[in-house]
């Protein structure tokens, strides 16, 4: 169902967007904490509390909305690619990978969130979607911007960040 | 939060059926996708998870059983079928999905697929296939292509051409039968759902990268591709597969037929069985 | 048998003939007609290698008394003709005091027979036949042998009708006829060897087969899931239960390998169905992993294991008590588990029932060890005793907060929850684990998991059963399995000769009850141990169990033949028994 049918819509869409961010966030920190990247662990677990924070606004603008939200199963959203658009990248993470990478793989969330919410404020001819649209755009914005600064921060990783001199072991 | 955001937030399935394990595979292993869409799979289909049984071999794979709030069955290598198929006859009523990787099920187990798929006991078997071993350090399986020459226990290559698993399925008459890919979640919980609706041994075949063992596969996001149409005619499905380059997914075959039930009889007690040992003048 | 009176209480016979010549028919016609008539009594049968038209020997024991091996040599031997009847010579074993009844057209007497002194008695079977339309040989050799030995003609009459019921009114006719004929033949024999008179038969005796035995006792136990691969001679339990198990509810499922069928009947346990599969060594071999299994994840399945000559394909279709090392001891890490044994036909029932009660109250494997010689006899028999043994599994039902599968309790035994069960959601391993079956490679798990395992059988109290124990001397036969029907005999026969002996059968040999069996051997000055195996496992076993006397002697031998009451009496007189009581 499109997110442009009716605001009950965008909204469902909205919800699950930011959930599937913090559901994802809380998985990479999991992986990173299971290979011992303690480092990308605590970020992945604070993007993790942003969304959740953003996952509550959502859900308060849903609650408010009087039409309540459509009935969705996961495959009935439609998104502009395989996933919700802030879900970070499962093929981005890596269990060496550093700081400055996991920023990218939020960068490139947020950035997906930007677009998606942009391209509805464009789209619809509902004033009330485009309202909301318009503000979490900005908002996916705001984080965006935050996140480029925040990874100038951060030495571009050497070329062999992904080394590691000991081989896989056997577990089973 | 109100019943229909919440409902919303519950058919990701992530509160209900995913445990607090952290899973041992790799960051950025296809398997994290396929949890989250079985989860999706089951939260849209309303399973309770004390009725769902997820029965698995041996593998990354199948440590799955373990990251659900299912009950779950981490057997040995390559019998999760066999596992599965006694839990579903003698316990109809629940819920019985087992899963593995294409060592798993196709190599140690692959007498088992066979015979699963023409028995056609009422369960789901999802296959993650990454045509590697990872737990052992990166071999080639039986769907790993011919010239791969990755590991150190096939260091020229297999010699072998890979299995194309949906030909054997559809040669041994599996009912029910698709492909999916990991990295589109919601499209994979989609076809899961149908899977697990089915009446009958339905079987999906995972693509689901190795990140570790077979970084190219990475690629494969590229490569996979919508086609299948569904169809209850064999030699449809067998035209399908030729034309098919291993990256087609949807579903391919849907023949529903009345699934397996061992013989039933008129039931009586155990003192009538003894007495037919009895001999009488 | 009695040689100076016309009548015995014990009469042993076989009938040989190839090619189809019906003499298991034959064979089968006689025992149920006994049984009818009260006897008790047993049939074995040898074969050669053919699937049809072999060469095929039934061999019968009658008797008032219970009797449930056979004896260690013929008073009759009924020939429809002698074809390869060779292969049979170490079995068949015939004597001065044996007539034999053969067919003058079908071929010579072979050497083994002529060379023994029997009698021999010439019955044109093959002419005979001619005299009734659709009459048959084997038809006019019972009628000959039920009327030679004394069984009632209507006992005989009902029992072929019965044998033949799906065949039609006319074969069955001319069977009739059969048996007249055979009946009237009789009177131009010289010598007549009839059974003593009727038994007294306050119940009606049973007709019932070793593996049929270990079916019943497997449902009477609760089995209600069953998955088997065919392989001999383990297919009749299977048979059995596919007949039976629907009819109270259970089901079976024909496997596609026995690595399936162990695998279906762990699921379907999981599942809180009690489940059995039954096999013999070739198939326990592939099964032994998923014992593995069923140990780490204390999972109850009962493995019934009909043993048969080996190693590999070995001899299918004879008997062996090979199967008692990879039995006890197949598994690889610390595995322990139930292993019991059957000594007699009646009893596949009782310890079957036993084992479906230990494995599912233990929560581990049972492994039943039969053999072909229990298995695929037929006896006549008493009713087994009835026994309380049910399956009755500790269960996680509920206050499932935090529930812990492999709670590390008292009795080792950790209360299971089933899928159905809300909160007792686990997932079980075959990783080492903790208790809360969450995978675990510490030491102090492993070692806490492995020690509940252990516990949980050496503290269960197995009660009075895990051996018969008979009599008492200085003297100790000590035996397992299907070897202890001869041990019986034998010790009956010494002991009727003055003789005092201790008679020590082990029904629960893992885990061994030591101290027990240790307290049994105190006053033992000489011991026999008794077993079929060429290696000596039982002994070997023994040993590395519990200190044994000095003077301990050991009869081990291979099949195919069996070890019979005269090889135990022969391997007793050759102790001192000048040194004991």
């Amino acid at each position: 169902m499109s997110p442009l049918k009716d605001l009950g819509s965008f909204l469902a869409h909205a919800v699950v967007l930011e959930d599937e961010a913090a559901t994802r966030y809380r998985e990479l920190a999991d992986a990173m904490a299971v290979h011992n990247n303690p480092e990308v662990e605590a970020l992945f677990a604070k993007m993790a509390g942003y969304s959740e924070m953003h996952r509550a606004e959502a859900v308060a603008h849903a609650e408010k909305h009087a039409g309540g939200l459509p009935d969705l199963k996961p495959w009935e959203f439609e998104w502009p690619g395989d996933e919700s658009p802030e879900s970070g990248r499962l093929e981005s993470s890596h269990y060496l990978m550093t700081p400055f990478h996991a920023l990218e793989l939020a960068l490139e969330a947020e950035e997906g969130a930007f677009g998606f919410y942009s391209s509805i404020a464009d789209k619809t001819d509902d004033p009330a979607i485009r309202e909301l649209a318009e503000e979490f755009s900005a908002e996916e914005k705001q984080h965006a911007e935050a996140l480029k600064k925040w990874i100038a921060q951060y030495p571009e990783p050497p070329e062999n960040w992904d080394d590691d001199l000991d081989p896989p072991v056997p577990i089973d | 939060m109100n019943s229909a955001v919440e409902q919303q937030i519950r058919i990701l399935g992530h509160k209900d059926f995913k445990s607090d394990y952290k899973p041992v595979w790799c960051a950025g292993c296809g398997d994290f996708g396929v949890l989250n869409a079985l989860t999706k799979a089951m939260a849209a289909l309303e399973l309770e998870p004390e009725n769902v049984a997820m029965i698995a071999g041996i593998g990354c794979s199948s440590r799955i059983p373990a990251y659900t709030t299912v009950y779950g069955f981490h057997g040995v290598h390559g019998r999760a079928l066999p596992l599965a198929a006694g839990l579903a006859v003698s316990r109809p009523e629940l819920t019985v999905i087992a899963t593995g990787g294409d060592g798993d099920g196709f190599s140690i187990g692959g007498n088992h697929f066979l015979h699963a798929c023409r028995r056609n006991v009422n369960m789901t078997y999802l296959v993650m296939d990454n045509s590697v071993y990872g737990m052992t350090k990166g071999q080639a399986s039986p769907t790993t292509e011919r010239d791969w020459t990755g590991s150190r226990l096939s260091p020229q290559g297999t010699h072998q051409p890979p299995l194309q698993p949906l030909e054997l399925a559809l040669a041994a008459r599996a009912p029910f039968i698709a492909r999916a890919f990991s990295n589109s979640p919601n499209e994979l919980a989609r076809i899961m759902t149908e899977a697990i609706e089915f009446d009958g041994f339905a079987f999906v075949q995972i693509l689901s990268p190795c990140i570790t063992f077979r970084p190219e596969q990475l690629g494969w996001k590229k490569r996979v591709h919508e086609g299948f149409e569904a169809t209850n005619d064999r030699a449809a499905a067998f035209a399908a597969l030729a034309e098919d380059d291993g990256f087609t997914t949807g579903v391919l075959y849907r023949a529903p037929r009345p699934h397996f039930q061992p013989d039933q009889r008129e039931p009586v007690d155990i003192e009538t069985i003894e007495k037919r040992f009895e001999v009488r003048s | 048998m009695n040689k100076t009176s016309d009548t015995t209480k014990d009469l042993s016979l076989a009938l040989v003939g190839s090619g189809g010549a019906g003499v298991m028919t034959a064979g089968q016609t006689l025992l149920d007609a006994a049984a009818a008539s009260g006897y008790y009594g047993l049939m074995t049968r040898a074969t050669g290698p053919q699937i049809r038209g072999g060469e095929a020997a039934a061999i019968l024991r009658l008797s008032g008394e219970p009797v449930e091996c056979q004896d260690d040599r013929l008073d009759l031997l009924v020939a429809l003709d002698w074809n390869k009847a060779e292969r049979f010579a170490d079995e068949l074993i015939l004597d001065a005091e044996s007539l034999v009844i053969a067919d003058p057209g079908q071929g010579e007497v072979p050497a083994w027979v002529g060379e023994s002194g029997a009698r021999l008695v010439e019955v044109p079977f093959d002419a005979l036949t001619k005299e009734v339309r659709g009459a048959r040989a084997n038809t006019i050799a019972v009628g000959l042998v039920g009327q030679l030995i004394g069984l009632k003609g209507t006992d005989v009459e009902a029992t072929v009708g019965r044998i033949l019921e799906n065949k039609g009114a006319k074969l069955i006719e001319a069977a009739l006829a059969g048996l007249k004929l055979g009946r009237t033949a009789v009177d131009d024999l010289p010598q007549r060897q009839g059974l003593a008179g009727q038994p007294d038969q306050a119940e009606p005796r049973w007709l019932i087969t070793g593996n049929d035995a270990a079916g019943l006792g497997a449902v009477r136990g609760g089995v209600r899931f069953c998955a088997a691969y065919p392989i001999t001679p383990s297919t009749e339990i299977q048979e059995w239960l596919a007949a039976h198990l629907p009819e109270l509810g259970g089901k079976l499922i024909q496997a596609e390998d026995e690595l399936a069928s162990i695998n279906m009947c762990l699921g379907a346990s999981f599942g809180g169905t009690p489940a059995m599969t039954a096999t013999s060594g070739p198939g326990f071999s592939l099964m032994v992993e998923a014992l593995g299994l069923a140990t780490q994840a204390e999972i109850p399945v009962v493995v019934v294991d009909v043993m048969r000559g080996g190693p590999s394909t070995g001899i299918p279709t004879r008997s062996e008590q090979s199967d008692l090392d990879i039995a006890v001891h197949g598994a690889h890490g610390d595995a322990p588990r139930l292993v019991l044994a059957p000594n007699s036909i009646g009893d596949c029932v009782t310890t079957t029932q036993w084992a479906v009660h230990l494995a599912e109250a233990l929560q581990c494997p049972a492994v039943v060890l039969s053999d072909q010689r229990l298995g695929q006899a037929r006896a006549a028999i008493d009713p087994p005793p009835q026994c309380d043994w049910q399956a009755n599994r500790k269960l996680a039902t509920d206050e499932l907060e935090d529930y812990r599968r492999f709670a590390d309790t008292d009795d080792g035994v950790s209360p299971m929850a089933l899928p159905g069960t809300a909160g007792g959601e686990y997932t079980a391993t075959g990783l080492s684990h903790m208790e809360s079956a969450r995978p675990s490679a510490s030491g102090m798990d492993h070692q806490r998991q492995l020690d509940k395992r252990r516990r949980k059988l050496e503290q269960f109290h197995f009660g009075d059963d895990w051996a018969d124990i008979d009599g008492d001397g200085e003297l100790v036969v000590l035996t397992w399995g299907s070897t202890t029907l001869p041990a019986r005999e034998a010790v009956a026969r010494m002991r009727s000769r003055g003789h005092a002996i201790r008679l020590i059968s082990i029904r629960l040999l893992s885990p061994l009850n030591t101290e027990v069996l240790t307290e049994a051997l105190a006053s033992c000055r000489q011991l026999l141990i008794v077993e079929q195996s060429h290696g000596g496992q039982f002994h070997r076993y023994l040993r590395s169990r519990i200190e044994l006397p000095d003077d301990t002697h050991l009869l081990a031998r291979p099949g195919p033949l069996n070890i019979g009451p005269g090889d135990i009496v022969t391997a007793i007189e050759n102790l001192d028994l000048e040194k004991v009581a």
